[in-house]
Protein backbone atom coordinates (compact mmCIF):
# COMPACT_ATOMS: atom_id res chain seq x y z
CA UNK A 1 0.00 0.00 0.00
CA UNK A 2 1.39 3.20 -1.06
CA UNK A 3 0.03 6.32 1.36
CA UNK A 4 -0.29 9.85 0.73
CA UNK A 5 -0.92 12.52 3.51
CA UNK A 6 -2.40 15.18 2.43
CA UNK A 7 -4.05 18.76 3.82
CA UNK A 8 -3.46 22.33 4.38
CA UNK A 9 -0.85 23.42 6.26
CA UNK A 10 -1.94 23.59 9.81
CA UNK A 11 -4.58 21.03 9.48
CA UNK A 12 -2.01 18.11 11.52
CA UNK A 13 -1.40 16.08 8.54
CA UNK A 14 2.49 15.70 9.62
CA UNK A 15 1.19 14.35 13.09
CA UNK A 16 -0.66 11.72 11.68
CA UNK A 17 1.62 10.72 9.14
CA UNK A 18 4.49 10.40 11.28
CA UNK A 19 2.03 8.71 13.95
CA UNK A 20 0.07 6.54 11.38
CA UNK A 21 3.76 5.20 10.55
CA UNK A 22 5.06 4.17 13.18
CA UNK A 23 1.81 2.39 13.94
CA UNK A 24 2.07 -0.10 10.60
CA UNK A 25 5.42 -0.41 11.75
CA UNK A 26 4.65 -1.93 14.92
CA UNK A 27 2.12 -3.32 13.01
CA UNK A 28 4.53 -5.73 11.16
CA UNK A 29 4.50 -3.82 8.24
CA UNK A 30 7.86 -2.84 6.39
CA UNK A 31 7.37 0.78 6.22
CA UNK A 32 9.05 3.73 4.43
CA UNK A 33 8.15 7.04 5.53
CA UNK A 34 8.91 10.17 3.14
CA UNK A 35 9.03 13.83 3.60
CA UNK A 36 7.82 15.50 0.53
CA UNK A 37 7.11 18.62 2.45
CA UNK A 38 9.75 21.23 1.43
CA UNK A 39 9.40 22.50 4.84
CA UNK A 40 10.39 18.98 6.31
CA UNK A 41 8.95 18.22 9.90
CA UNK A 42 8.01 14.24 10.03
CA UNK A 43 11.24 13.41 11.74
CA UNK A 44 9.92 15.11 14.59
CA UNK A 45 6.45 13.39 14.47
CA UNK A 46 7.79 10.26 14.20
CA UNK A 47 10.38 10.31 17.09
CA UNK A 48 13.53 11.57 15.91
CA UNK A 49 15.15 13.79 18.23
CA UNK A 50 15.41 17.50 16.51
CA UNK A 51 17.95 18.27 14.45
CA UNK A 52 18.77 14.81 13.89
CA UNK A 53 16.75 14.28 10.32
CA UNK A 54 19.32 14.46 7.73
CA UNK A 55 18.34 15.60 4.19
CA UNK A 56 19.56 13.36 1.47
CA UNK A 57 22.86 13.50 0.39
CA UNK A 58 23.95 13.54 -3.27
CA UNK A 59 22.85 10.54 -4.83
CA UNK A 60 25.82 9.28 -6.55
CA UNK A 61 26.05 9.31 -10.15
CA UNK A 62 26.24 5.61 -10.82
CA UNK A 63 23.34 5.23 -9.16
CA UNK A 64 21.03 7.45 -11.71
CA UNK A 65 20.90 6.85 -15.42
CA UNK A 66 19.06 8.90 -18.00
CA UNK A 67 16.05 7.88 -19.74
CA UNK A 68 13.40 9.19 -22.26
CA UNK A 69 10.87 10.96 -20.67
CA UNK A 70 8.39 10.36 -24.04
CA UNK A 71 7.77 13.91 -24.97
CA UNK A 72 11.73 14.29 -26.28
CA UNK A 73 13.57 14.74 -23.12
CA UNK A 74 15.32 12.56 -20.75
CA UNK A 75 14.81 12.27 -16.73
CA UNK A 76 17.12 10.82 -14.74
CA UNK A 77 16.50 7.46 -12.98
CA UNK A 78 17.43 5.29 -9.93
CA UNK A 79 19.98 1.95 -11.55
CA UNK A 80 19.84 0.62 -8.90
CA UNK A 81 16.56 -0.95 -7.02
CA UNK A 82 14.52 1.11 -4.54
CA UNK A 83 15.48 -1.09 -1.52
CA UNK A 84 19.15 -0.45 -2.60
CA UNK A 85 18.75 3.29 -2.12
CA UNK A 86 16.51 3.03 1.40
CA UNK A 87 19.41 0.61 2.88
CA UNK A 88 21.84 2.89 1.55
CA UNK A 89 20.11 6.62 2.07
CA UNK A 90 17.23 5.80 4.45
CA UNK A 91 17.12 7.10 8.23
CA UNK A 92 16.53 4.04 10.61
CA UNK A 93 13.77 5.18 12.80
CA UNK A 94 12.34 2.55 14.95
CA UNK A 95 11.91 -1.40 14.08
CA UNK A 96 10.49 -1.82 10.32
CA UNK A 97 10.42 2.17 9.67
CA UNK A 98 12.98 4.19 7.71
CA UNK A 99 12.75 7.93 6.99
CA UNK A 100 13.46 9.47 3.77
CA UNK A 101 13.99 13.41 3.39
CA UNK A 102 13.18 14.83 0.02
CA UNK A 103 14.75 18.31 0.78
CA UNK A 104 14.40 21.38 -1.45
CA UNK A 105 11.96 21.24 -4.18
CA UNK A 106 13.55 21.09 -7.74
CA UNK A 107 14.04 24.45 -9.65
CA UNK A 108 11.68 25.34 -12.32
CA UNK A 109 8.90 23.40 -11.49
CA UNK A 110 10.46 20.26 -13.00
CA UNK A 111 9.86 18.30 -10.20
CA UNK B 1 16.02 14.75 -7.81
CA UNK B 2 12.79 14.74 -6.19
CA UNK B 3 11.55 13.10 -9.36
CA UNK B 4 13.53 10.24 -8.73
CA UNK B 5 12.39 9.95 -5.29
CA UNK B 6 9.04 10.25 -6.35
CA UNK B 7 9.61 6.79 -8.77
CA UNK B 8 10.49 5.17 -5.78
CA UNK B 9 7.24 5.25 -4.32
CA UNK B 10 6.29 3.15 -7.17
CA UNK B 11 9.22 0.98 -7.13
CA UNK B 12 10.13 -0.17 -3.84
CA UNK B 13 8.12 -3.02 -2.04
CA UNK B 14 8.19 -0.97 1.04
CA UNK B 15 4.63 0.12 2.69
CA UNK B 16 5.00 4.62 2.10
CA UNK B 17 3.53 6.89 3.96
CA UNK B 18 4.34 10.37 1.96
CA UNK B 19 3.99 13.32 3.87
CA UNK B 20 3.00 15.97 1.17
CA UNK B 21 3.71 19.26 0.69
CA UNK B 22 1.23 21.35 2.36
CA UNK B 23 -1.20 23.50 0.75
CA UNK B 24 -3.26 20.81 -1.83
CA UNK B 25 -2.47 22.49 -5.21
CA UNK B 26 0.97 20.70 -5.57
CA UNK B 27 -1.24 17.39 -5.79
CA UNK B 28 -1.22 17.33 -9.74
CA UNK B 29 2.87 17.37 -10.19
CA UNK B 30 3.75 16.16 -7.11
CA UNK B 31 3.95 12.51 -5.84
CA UNK B 32 0.84 11.45 -5.04
CA UNK B 33 0.42 10.50 -8.50
CA UNK B 34 2.45 7.59 -7.53
CA UNK B 35 0.22 6.37 -5.01
CA UNK B 36 -2.82 4.47 -4.48
CA UNK B 37 -4.18 6.16 -1.46
CA UNK B 38 -4.46 9.66 -0.44
CA UNK B 39 -5.28 11.08 2.77
CA UNK B 40 -6.78 14.24 2.73
CA UNK B 41 -6.72 15.60 6.33
CA UNK B 42 -9.51 18.28 7.01
CA UNK B 43 -10.62 20.03 9.87
CA UNK B 44 -14.54 20.67 10.69
CA UNK B 45 -14.79 24.50 9.15
CA UNK B 46 -15.78 25.76 5.89
CA UNK B 47 -11.64 27.15 4.81
CA UNK B 48 -10.74 23.45 5.75
CA UNK B 49 -13.62 21.48 3.78
CA UNK B 50 -13.58 24.05 0.59
CA UNK B 51 -9.77 23.19 0.45
CA UNK B 52 -10.50 19.31 0.17
CA UNK B 53 -13.21 19.51 -1.76
CA UNK B 54 -10.46 21.35 -4.49
CA UNK B 55 -8.46 18.31 -4.20
CA UNK B 56 -11.01 15.69 -4.37
CA UNK B 57 -11.19 16.97 -8.07
CA UNK B 58 -7.09 17.11 -8.51
CA UNK B 59 -6.93 13.57 -7.15
CA UNK B 60 -9.70 12.14 -9.08
CA UNK B 61 -7.73 13.35 -12.13
CA UNK B 62 -4.52 11.51 -11.42
CA UNK B 63 -6.40 8.37 -10.96
CA UNK B 64 -6.22 7.38 -7.13
CA UNK B 65 -7.64 4.61 -6.15
CA UNK B 66 -8.78 5.35 -2.94
CA UNK B 67 -9.53 8.92 -1.84
CA UNK B 68 -10.66 9.33 1.57
CA UNK B 69 -10.76 11.93 4.41
CA UNK B 70 -9.53 12.01 7.76
CA UNK B 71 -11.15 14.30 10.07
CA UNK B 72 -8.61 16.06 12.20
CA UNK B 73 -9.02 18.73 15.40
CA UNK B 74 -12.55 16.87 16.08
CA UNK B 75 -13.90 18.61 19.44
CA UNK B 76 -17.61 17.53 19.25
CA UNK B 77 -20.00 15.11 17.77
CA UNK B 78 -21.23 18.45 16.06
CA UNK B 79 -17.20 18.52 14.48
CA UNK B 80 -17.60 14.85 13.50
CA UNK B 81 -20.73 15.37 12.07
CA UNK B 82 -20.12 18.60 9.64
CA UNK B 83 -17.20 16.61 8.47
CA UNK B 84 -19.23 13.41 7.92
CA UNK B 85 -21.93 15.43 6.33
CA UNK B 86 -19.19 16.87 3.69
CA UNK B 87 -17.34 13.88 2.94
CA UNK B 88 -21.35 12.05 2.41
CA UNK B 89 -22.49 15.07 -0.08
CA UNK B 90 -19.26 14.32 -2.10
CA UNK B 91 -19.25 10.26 -1.65
CA UNK B 92 -15.95 10.42 0.22
CA UNK B 93 -15.22 7.71 2.91
CA UNK B 94 -13.92 9.24 6.14
CA UNK B 95 -11.03 6.76 7.39
CA UNK B 96 -10.62 8.11 10.15
CA UNK B 97 -12.01 10.46 13.10
CA UNK B 98 -9.17 12.23 14.86
CA UNK B 99 -10.12 14.19 18.48
CA UNK B 100 -8.65 17.35 19.21
CA UNK B 101 -6.07 16.11 21.49
CA UNK B 102 -3.74 18.25 23.91
CA UNK B 103 -0.58 15.70 23.72
CA UNK B 104 -0.54 16.30 20.80
CA UNK B 105 0.25 20.08 21.10
CA UNK B 106 2.15 19.12 23.99
CA UNK B 107 4.62 17.07 22.16
CA UNK B 108 5.04 19.34 19.04
CA UNK B 109 5.89 22.21 22.02
CA UNK B 110 8.69 19.32 23.40
CA UNK B 111 9.63 18.69 19.48
CA UNK B 112 8.90 14.57 20.32
CA UNK B 113 6.63 12.31 18.85
CA UNK B 114 3.12 12.13 20.74
CA UNK B 115 3.52 8.25 20.30
CA UNK B 116 6.39 8.78 22.88
CA UNK B 117 4.64 11.01 25.17
CA UNK B 118 1.54 9.60 25.50
CA UNK B 119 1.18 5.90 23.74
CA UNK B 120 -2.61 5.91 25.17
CA UNK B 121 -3.73 9.69 23.93
CA UNK B 122 -6.68 9.51 22.01
CA UNK B 123 -5.70 10.90 19.22
CA UNK B 124 -2.73 8.22 18.84
CA UNK B 125 -5.86 5.55 19.66
CA UNK B 126 -7.40 6.70 16.78
CA UNK B 127 -4.68 6.67 14.27
CA UNK B 128 -4.43 2.79 15.38
CA UNK B 129 -8.09 2.32 14.46
CA UNK B 130 -7.13 4.52 11.23
CA UNK B 131 -4.02 2.09 10.38
CA UNK B 132 -6.38 -0.83 11.03
CA UNK B 133 -9.34 0.71 8.81
CA UNK B 134 -6.22 1.04 6.18
CA UNK B 135 -4.95 -2.52 6.37
CA UNK B 136 -7.88 -4.41 6.78
CA UNK B 137 -9.11 -2.64 3.11
CA UNK B 138 -5.99 -3.37 1.48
Amino acid sequence: MKIAIGGKGGSGKTTIAGTLARVLAERGQQVVALDDDSNPNLAVTLGLPHGQAASLPAIPRDWLEEKPDGEGGTRLELKVPAEDFIARFGQPVAQNLTLLVMGQPDHGGSG
Amino acid sequence: MRGVLRGLVSTTSHMTVVDLEAGLEHLSRGTARHVDTLLLVAEPYFKSLEATQRSFVLAKDLGIDRIQMVANKIRSSRDEETVRQFAGRHSVTVAGVVPFDPAVVEADERGAAVMDQQPDATSVIAVRQLADQLLSAS
